[in-house]
């Protein structure tokens, strides 16, 4: 059970990385082709949505504690 | 930073009830995301300022001349700092020792290419020169070179500081790991250390692209 939900802690890491990754390109692509201010911040919002979900816990703050 | 201090025997004489280990991270976690709120409205500040400050009348929003290949190389190595400060704290949570440390070093290493990116790149404080496949690998402009190096210089420079402190805070943190301080079931330090440097990373990702990317790329003004 608790190698299953390291496995999965892991696993979600790594694909936090490849969406992060995946929208600093389609980000770069967009200011270097479009160059949408709008398109760029909308991206920048999920991005910092993804990163505070997922690297940052923000869901720990209303959880309650289970150590 | 720990969060649980062990009561000294001058201590054991205090009054007031006794705060238990899962009250006190609670608070902890409330304090860190308080005070990261209060950043938001600093980094926010000079977001806004670059939208105001960086506008022509005739090209609209205007942006700096910089690498964009430089640009790009940092943000991702940034990316990849936090991916191995979760990971780091992922090993922690779940009793892996080793790839703690090692995770904690890797971001580190990788922070602090990022810093040297900014500070002995882009700003170029050792007034270097060179290219790599075509790609300037040095910045041009000056703190006194007008409104958009001053808010250039402003945001990257707090950014930076941020970053710096974040560094020193994940030394401390691993010195912390190396002598054994944290458990899984108790690791607030760890736990604030890669908040804080996540943190450092989202205000990055609306930098980025505030900095590099968006608007007409004009020479200093």
């Amino acid at each position: 059970m608790n190698a299953e939900k390291k496995a999965a802690a892991y696993r979600l890491g790594v694909t936090t990385l490849i969406i992060l990754a995946v929208l600093t390109a389609v980000e770069y692509a967009v200011g270097v082709t479009i160059n949408s201010a709008v398109l760029m911040f909308i991206i920048g919002l999920i991005k910092a949505a993804v990163i505070v979900q997922n690297f940052m816990h923000i869901a720990r703050l209303w959880r309650e504690e289970s150590h | 930073m720990g969060a649980v201090t062990t009561p000294s025997h001058h201590d054991s004489h205090a009054h007031g009830p006794e705060i238990s280990w899962e009250v006190q991270l609670k608070s902890n976690r409330l304090g860190l995301w308080l005070f990261m709120f209060s950043e938001v409205f600093l980094f926010a500040a000079l977001l806004v300022a670059r939208f105001v400050l960086w506008y022509d009348a005739d090209l609209g929003i205007v942006r700096p001349e910089l690498s964009q290949e430089l640009g790009l190389v940092t943000t991702v190595i940034l990316l990849f700092s936090s991916f191995f400060m979760n990971r780091a704290e992922m090993a922690m949570e779940y009793g892996d020792r080793k790839r703690f440390l090692n995770g904690l070093l890797v971001t580190a290493v990788l922070g602090t290419l990022f810093f040297i990116g900014v500070v002995v790149m882009e700003w170029n404080i050792l007034g270097l020169q060179g290219e790599l496949f075509g790609i300037e690998l040095f910045g041009h402009l000056k703190p006194a070179d007008g409104v958009i190096s001053g808010i250039f210089f402003a945001m990257t420079g707090m950014h930076a500081l941020h970053v710096l402190t974040g560094l020193i805070f994940i030394m401390v943190v691993w010195n912390n790991g190396r002598n054994g301080h944290y458990s899984p079931e108790k690791h607030w330090g760890v736990e604030a250390c890669a908040i804080y440097w996540h943190y450092v990373d989202v205000v990055w990702v609306f930098y980025y692209p505030a900095l590099y990317l968006i608007g007409t790329a004009v020479h200093a003004m």
